[in-house]
């Protein structure tokens, strides 16, 4: 049978070769669109390891020479002003908490380094991040093993304390406690040891959207040589509160330092921005790719349309030797699946290559899979969808109509 | 002849309405997707005001600076300090001027009556409202005088006219942002946020920044922008700055002594994430613009095979026409005739309406208020490129079987033989 129909391709392969070409391409456009969909949904499934709810953010302008390293007693007079905002902050009756931090969640500013895993020679991209004490109890962070920056730090001179995420102590440590390790760069010339005290289930800080990596916090105590200041503010306001505060708050920080300048903004502002920003241009991919399939989709449903009236008397002959209508519709859409197959394998041999080749490097071997499965049933069930009309045309075929041609 | 053949196109078309439906919305979907793609390069790259003198104008958005041992590197768009001492007089330049990139650091926010408004602060100079053509809706720019004695002057959009005095007059009034007091001097048009050298809703002098750290800065939030004389200028602005960048004298040599970055046009800066190249090599254009070229030919590639598929059936189907006409002594290339001026009718109904729908959709965008202040404007010169496209293809994928059928044997085409 399939050979039969292989045959039957074959005999008309200029027009099929078309219809091959058009499916092999309609499948890399839905392929591609599908890896962004699938490896965003992905992500949003993991859990976010912060809480962003009534949290604000004030992203300091310090206005000052701002040199990396900037001298030492700028520093110290920065860090008592931010001291003195923090605490202005907490006596707010509609403040719950308030912490200074490096990287705000949903801030696209990032700090990252590449770490090679323990003998492995991999190397594994982590996040750091810079944070006060509270910091744990605005942003409302989970700790699953030892526990976060306290009073008790103060006396760590000859190690810097450090707390990491899940994901980071398990590819470093694997089953072990990974509490008390050492995780500083063999690679840095002045290797300070960076103890871990604590683990936390994750932060995402680039949101919902971004991809699971390694984390490290470290402990900013708004007072050694070795920090710098934080570059936000972010503030645990009481459910209820309105922008107004916002004023207040402004009218606050000002009173501390009147040269700089404050950025106030909602942490479920940014977040929403954020979300924009990935969703857009991926609702204007899937709309394009959506038109262009559907065009495909047409253009299909009108060449077979064609194909069956020209092939009329080949049917009616069939028909004429006894062949059933049933035959007749599976012989249309047998010939039909042949082509995409063809089309589809051509696809799938290029998408193949591409974590090869690290194209769309973000995404891993799952998402690949994931997409390429969804990607084959939805060319399949479009191409299937044009074949029915046409195969029910082929079946409503009258043998001595079709005969009535020579 | 011509009268006869758009005749039968017509009783054609709408004999097959399911095939012409199909042809019809192929082209003008792909001209609609062209022409949003296009209408916003466009609308981010094109000269249109204010910055009406874009071919004559460079700037330099970026500078790095690099450790001795090449360890470190510092990058950022330029300083203050660093222009004014080092890349002022450069030979083919007209005009200079220095603005602070306002997507950094330049957003700023007021309160009124309570409410919160956010507005987008420039720092600039004179010199910027003699390089861009500001439409003004009344009063007038500041001057250089007004830069150098720190006059608390400002020029606002249209917009923060509206927000802060209610569309009023604003001349001569003042607004509070950021904790500052500004005299309301000139009320310019909207300009697009996409428009990012002159883009703002609020100008002000740069003297009458909070602090005056940044007159001490080799990096900062500045960018410099150079009103050339003519565009056979640039290579010489370009060779110049570069030889300027050896001359600069650094605070703490130990720490930094190398500084790196290129005069270029806007489009050259951006289009560096595209060409991967990295900040320490010019832009390569040609390879950007390359690449924007192959995605939309390969874009155009579905909906061309799809055309041309449909084609082929259409004639196909029309086998025992063309052997009628051929039996009744119609030459091949008469045929052929006929099928042309029928895809070529085909095509240009498609691009009509294309052309509605690309309207539509780009009115649509320009509304959705996604880019504030947008204005997406049709480019007809890009629309007129894309309808050639599809008349190209229309022809290709017409041509070629008509050319086939035409030389069939009348007797075969009459039986519809045609395969």
């Amino acid at each position: 049978m399939i050979k039969h129909l292989l045959k039957l391709v074959w005999n008309r392969k200029r027009i099929n070769f078309l219809i091959t070409v058009e499916i092999f391409f309609s499948f890399l456009v839905v392929f591609a669109v599908l890896v962004f969909a699938v490896y965003y949904t992905d992500n949003y499934r993991q859990p976010l390891g912060f809480n962003y709810e009534n949290v604000w953010s004030v992203t300091l302008d310090m206005k000052s020479a701002s040199t990396p390293g900037s001298r030492e007693s700028d520093k110290q007079q920065q860090f008592a002003t931010i001291k003195n905002m923090l605490a202005g902050l907490r006596e707010f009756s509609e403040v719950e908490s308030a912490a200074g931090i490096w990287g705000i969640p949903y801030w696209s500013g990032d700090w990252t380094g590449d770490r090679e895993i323990n003998g492995k020679g991999k190397d594994f991209e982590i996040g750091f991040n810079e944070a006060t004490d509270e910091v744990k109890d605005v942003l409302g962070l989970n700790i699953v093993r030892g526990r976060w920056f306290g009073k008790e730090d103060d006396g760590a001179t000859n190690y810097r304390p450090v707390v990491i995420n899940q994901l980071m102590a398990r590819t470093f440590f694997g089953d072990e406690d990974p509490i008390g390790k050492d995780i500083s760069n063999p690679k840095d010339k002045e290797r300070v040891e960076q103890r871990v005290i604590g683990v936390v289930d994750d932060f995402r800080k680039g949101g919902e959207f971004s991809a699971k990596r390694g984390y490290v916090f470290h402990r900013n105590d708004l007072a050694s040589e070795k920090v710098s200041p934080p570059r936000s503010l972010i503030i645990k306001v009481r459910p209820g509160v309105t922008a107004a505060f916002e004023e207040k708050i402004l009218a606050r920080l000002q009173a501390e330092a009147r040269d700089w300048s404050f950025d106030i903004k909602p942490l479920a502002q940014m977040r929403e921005a954020n979300f924009q920003e990935y969703l857009v241009p991926m609702a204007a991919f899937g709309l394009i790719a959506g038109f262009l399939l559907i065009m495909v989709g047409l253009g299909l449903t009108g060449v077979l349309w064609q194909s069956v009236t020209q092939r009329t008397k080949e049917i009616g002959l069939r028909r004429a030797k006894g062949a059933t209508r049933r035959r007749i519709y599976r012989q249309i859409l047998g010939e039909l699946f042949i082509i995409t197959t063809i089309g589809l394998l051509a696809g799938v041999l290029v998408v193949v290559q591409f974590p090869l080749l690290n194209f769309m490097g973000f995404a891993n071997s799952r998402v690949y899979a994931i997409s390429a499965a969804i990607s084959l049933a939805l060319v399949y069930l479009l191409t299937t969808i044009c074949g029915l009309y046409p195969s029910r045309l082929a079946t409503r075929v009258q043998p001595a109509e079709a005969l009535h041609y020579e | 002849m011509l009268k006869n053949y758009l005749k039968i196109a017509f009783k054609v078309f709408l004999r097959r309405k399911f095939f012409t439906f199909i042809s019809l919305f192929a082209i003008s979907f792909t001209l609609v997707v062209l022409m949003v793609a296009v209408s916003f390069l466009d609308h981010v790259f094109g000269a249109q005001p204010p910055e009406t003198k874009l071919d004559r104008t460079i700037g330099v958005f970026h500078l790095q600076m690099k450790s001795p041992d090449d360890n470190n590197t510092w990058s950022s768009p330029g300083g203050y300090k660093f222009f004014d001492r080092y890349a002022r007089n450069l030979p083919g330049v007209e005009i200079m001027s220095l603005l602070t990139d306002t997507f950094d650091g330049g957003k700023v926010y007021s309160y009124l009556d309570g409410n919160k408004i956010e507005s987008y602060l420039k720092h600039t100079d004179g010199e910027f409202w003699r390089i861009m053509e500001f439409t003004f809706l009344e009063g007038g720019p500041f001057t250089s005088d007004d830069e150098k004695n720190a006059n608390f002057v400002a020029v606002i959009n249209e917009a923060t006219r509206k927000k802060f005095f209610d569309g009023q007059s604003a001349l001569g009034r003042t607004l509070e942002v950021d904790g500052q007091r500004f005299r309301v001097v000139g009320v310019v048009a909207n300009v697009p946020y996409l428009r990012t050298i002159p883009f703002a809703d609020i100008w002000v002098p740069i003297s009458t920044m909070k602090t005056q750290a940044y007159k001490n800065q080799l990096l900062g939030g500045f960018n410099a922008l150079f009103l050339a004389r003519s565009k056979a200028d640039f290579p010489m602005i370009k060779e110049e700055f570069q030889s300027r960048l050896k001359q600069v004298e650094f605070d703490d040599p130990k720490e930094y002594n190398r500084m790196i970055g290129y005069a270029e046009t806007l489009f050259e800066f951006m289009s560096r994430p595209l060409t991967n190249s990295r900040q320490e090599e010019p832009a390569k254009v040609g390879r950007a613009l390359a690449t924007i070229f192959i995605i939309m030919i390969l874009f155009m590639l579905l909906p061309a095979i799809n055309l041309v598929n449909i084609n082929i059936s259409r004639i196909m189907e029309r086998a025992s026409e063309i052997g009628v006409r051929k039996a009744f002594g119609a030459s091949s290339w008469t045929l052929v005739g006929q099928f042309i001026v029928e895809n070529v009718l085909l095509s240009l109904i498609g691009g009509a309406i294309g052309f509605v729908l690309s309207r539509f959709v780009l009115r649509a965008i320009t509304e959705s208020g996604f880019f504030p202040y947008a204005d997406f404007q049709l480019n007809y010169r890009v629309f007129l490129y894309g309808l050639a496209v599809a008349v190209f293809f229309g022809l290709m994928s017409g041509v070629y079987p008509a050319w086939k059928m035409s030389r069939l044997h009348p007797a075969d085409a009459l039986k519809g033989v045609a395969r």
